[in-house]
């Protein structure tokens, strides 16, 4: 009987997909608890600091909650700070997805004391990175192989987005659109599985409530036509908050304050910020709330003005050193797109006649979101599944999609992915650079039977040549084995015909030593370039000086072609 | 291809002696040095079914800019070619992922205060979980430079004892050093042992190429290894006890780190060499 069970767990093991299907329920239903954690630990640290934000020395608790958070992540745990998403991309890119353990609840405490404190920034990439870790050490401890990892490292994020946004669609599209860049049902049906896990979870802990409210709006062609307008000012919004993240940072590298002391400067920037526009603390979703009902009293310039003070607060938070995401800032600067180029429109065209400015927040909303990670899907299903506002669909396809058109234009790489890109780490599965970084020089180099001594004469040479089928020799000092240059037979042609300088020619005559070589440890796409830069079928690897052995482009194309089809899951 | 050691470089007088050994290593065994001086207190290694976060005391990162002059330096007198490691990949922007394609890594044996039971050196979780994944052995140093003059395989009679085994004998080959084994018979005589061997296609290889087997079946453990020379190059697989096992008794890897001054090569689960 044990024999039949392990007969049948055998066979379930060794079908990639039905294991990954089980798992995925189990990684969707951690991760959809690390969010509920989370989402319960920010409610209660919101509710417990309320009060205390009234007081006048209310100013320093962002500083303290940032400060705090730096030294668990750093200190405690010694895992550097960074929004998450990127380390998950990073990870699936060139790792198979390994994320360490730690990162399954690291990133949970830090960011529920940056945002509980005040801190502007959004608990989704937090949620990401720990559901992703979970899914990754799941995979780990069942030894699962690198391709099924990355399903489960996708599942975890999956289920972490959809547990936090009771919104298991944009779950599924955040990770397939951001996370993977791969559309495939391999990972397709277990991560669809681990949303709903994880929306399962939330919905039996935190009960079936999605975020904001549900309004009905009539949408007319005025707004379809007005909704070009989100699209360019949604784009210029989503640039200048891009760069004004990235200068952040650099400002704050750039400084000789401590690291640990960092988000401190910046949390307390926040915190001066909040006494006078309170609504930049936290994640600011009853603010949305308010715009999206259309109960946001505020005026227009005071709008402009709580929208630039969000921006700031969202580059002060996580600029200098602060632990969390850019989804809530983006719902709540987007809303704010949205309502302040509503009442400007409503200023000046009293007359036109269009749907409330609750409408035209989601749009903003939308807008924020896919120009700022250029994931059109990702920005219309949230909104869609977080306000229930399927009325605004045709609007806001338009505004998703030309948004991250427009901002890709301008900013080819989006906010979690251009530190990788810039960096070059960027690596999507299947894509030439990524199946290059998967093989090594090492793997790929070919032994050469027979080195050439330059004090050789042509006519030994030409007895060696008889019997060998290759065309490029390599020459080495007989003493010390070092590298001295290359025959190539094409080359040599006309000497090979001329009887009279078989005894007079040597080999180090003949040889080229300007030919470039590769060390074992060179990146492949460089050696590929040479290759083609210089017009050679094969190169000679070289490692302190010693031939290694001979790399040739059909060498690699054969053996690229197997990663290719590794990578494929065919 | 050429065989390859990475040593991490702690540029205090200790970490000169874990790198003097270092180059005894490569230079016995015509070995390529690799060294990486680490510019901060973490850095990453990517194994093919686990990541390894390495943190390393504060020690290793001082004075930076005299590292690299000092390991030159001490490369010099053995006249060994020596590779200095760059990252070219980073986690989270800020940890260096150094390469795991190595021959054998050197953990050398860090300060002993507190701190160094998270770092290189001690036989804790980290050295272990490298010993457990990597595909070569982990070459850890005794705290003072002296030169082996041969090599003593532990013998358990375990399948890690068996590769370890192989890794004795490959050294023994490529450094012309006599290899000896060592056999403490806790619980089995010496025929179990013969026949481990045979089992695993090793009892031929012993005869031209070991030059003494100490079985000792007297006296405690730590008794035992008296017979071990005092200028050898200890060799013994990674002991995969179970988790609770190893807490109540504890590893017995680490009883001889402790009990033993040799350098050590730890050979885990994944180490294949040919014979």
């Amino acid at each position: 009987m044990l024999k039949a069970a392990r007969r049948k767990w055998a066979v379930f093991r060794s079908d990639d997909r039905l294991i990954v299907i089980a798992m995925a329920g189990l990684v969707g239903a951690c991760s959809g608890l690390a969010a509920v954690a989370l989402n319960r630990s920010l409610h209660f640290m919101g509710t417990a600091l309320h009060t205390f934000h009234h007081h006048w020395w209310g100013v320093v608790l962002p500083a303290v909650g940032a400060t705090l958070s730096a030294i668990f992540l750093n200190v405690l745990l010694k895992e550097r700070a960074g929004h998450g998403v990127p380390e998950v991309v990073y990870a699936v890119s060139r790792y198979g997805g390994l994320l360490r353990f730690r990162s399954s609840y690291s990133r949970l405490v830090s960011s529920c004391l940056t945002i509980g404190s005040g801190g502007s920034a959004g608990p989704e990439a937090p949620v990401v990175i720990s559901g992703a870790a979970l899914g990754s050490n799941i995979a780990k401890f069942f030894s699962l192989k690198e391709r099924q990892r990355i399903t489960l490292v996708g599942c975890g994020a999956a289920g972490a987005i959809a547990s936090i946004f009771n919104a298991p669609i944009t779950g599924l599209v955040f990770t397939v659109e951001v996370i993977l860049g791969e559309w495939r049902s391999f990972n397709i049906i277990p991560i669809a599985i681990a949303a709903v896990a994880g929306t399962e979870v939330s919905r039996l802990l935190q009960g079936n409530q999605i975020v904001f409210p549900r309004q009905h709006y009539t949408i007319g062609l005025p707004d379809i036509a007005a909704s070009f307008g989100v699209v360019i000012v949604a784009t210029v919004v989503s640039v200048v908050l891009g760069r004004m993240l990235k200068g952040m940072h650099g400002v704050a590298m750039r400084t000789h304050i401590p690291p640990l002391v960092r988000p401190a400067v910046g949390g307390l920037a926040v915190g001066l910020l909040g006494i006078y526009l309170p609504f930049v603390l936290g994640e600011g979703y009853l603010s949305v709330q308010q715009m999206i009902q259309g109960t946001f009293s505020q005026g227009l310039l005071l709008a402009i003005l709580v929208m630039a003070a969000k921006m700031l607060a969202t580059a002060l938070t996580l600029g200098w050193g602060g632990s969390g995401g850019i989804f809530a800032p983006s719902l709540m600067i987007g809303s704010l797109v949205g309502l302040v180029y509503h009442r400007f429109l409503s200023w000046i065209m009293p007359t036109a006649i269009l749907s409330n400015e609750g409408c035209f927040a989601l749009l903003g909303m939308a807008g924020l979101l896919s120009g700022m990670l250029q994931a059109p899907l990702t920005g219309i299903f949230l909104v869609v599944e977080i306000t229930g506002g399927y009325d605004v669909i045709l609007p806001l396809i338009i505004v998703s999609a030309l948004t991250s058109t427009f901002c890709y234009y301008i900013e080819p790489a989006s906010y979690y992915l251009r530190d990788l890109i810039e960096r070059g780490q960027f690596l999507r599965p299947g894509t030439d650079a990524r199946v290059l970084s998967d093989l090594a020089v090492r793997e790929l180099v070919k032994e050469v039977p027979t080195l050439l001594r330059g004090d050789m004469l042509l006519r030994e040479f030409l007895t060696i040549l008889e019997q060998s089928k290759e065309h490029l020799f390599p020459v080495v000092d007989p003493h010390s084995g070092a590298y001295q240059g290359m025959i190539f037979v094409d080359r040599i042609r006309p000497f090979l015909f001329d009887r009279q300088m078989y005894g007079v020619l040597m080999i180090e005559q003949l040889m080229e030593s300007n030919v470039p070589t590769v060390a074992p440890d060179d990146e492949l796409s460089e050696v590929l370039s040479l290759m083609e830069h210089e017009d050679l079928e094969a190169l000679p690897v070289v490692e302190n000086r010693r031939f290694v052995g001979l790399l040739s482009k059909s060498t690699l194309l054969d053996h690229y072609r197997k990663e290719l089809i590794v990578q494929a899951g065919n | 291809m050429t065989e390859r050691l990475l040593h991490v470089f702690q540029n205090t007088p200790l970490g000169r002696e874990s790198l003097l050994q270092s180059l005894h290593f490569c230079k016995t065994l015509g070995v390529d040095l690799h060294i990486y001086v680490p510019e901060s207190k973490q850095f990453l290694m990517y194994f093919d079914h686990d990541m390894v976060q390495v943190d390393l005391n504060r020690s290793y990162l001082l004075s930076p800019e005299s590292a690299v002059d000092h390991a030159r330096q001490l490369a010099d007198l053995f006249d060994v070619h020596v590779t200095f490691l760059v990252p070219k990949n980073y986690t989270a922007a800020q940890l260096p992922d150094i390469p795991t394609h190595y021959t054998y890594m050197c953990c050398p044996q860090s300060i002993s205060d507190l701190s160094a039971k998270i770092g290189l050196g001690y036989v804790g979780p980290k050295v272990w979980r490298i010993a457990k994944s990597s595909t070569f052995p982990v070459f850890m140093t005794g705290r003072v430079y002296k030169p082996w003059t041969s090599i003593t395989v532990c013998y358990t009679g375990s399948n890690n004892a068996n590769k370890a085994l192989r890794w004795g004998l490959h050294l023994g080959h490529n450094s012309g050093m006599p290899v000896e084994l060592f056999t403490f018979m806790e619980r089995h005589n010496a025929a179990y042992f013969d026949e481990q061997l045979r089992q695993a296609g090793l009892w031929d290889e012993l005869g031209d190429r070991v030059s003494a087997w100490h079985k000792i079946d007297r006296g405690s453990f730590e008794e035992a290894f008296y017979a071990v020379g005092h200028d050898t190059l200890l060799v013994l697989g990674a002991y995969s006890h179970g988790l609770i096992k190893v807490l109540l008794f504890g590893s017995k890897t680490e009883k001889i780190q402790a009990w033993m001054p040799n350098s050590m090569l730890l050979v885990g689960p994944h180490c294949a060499v040919e014979v």
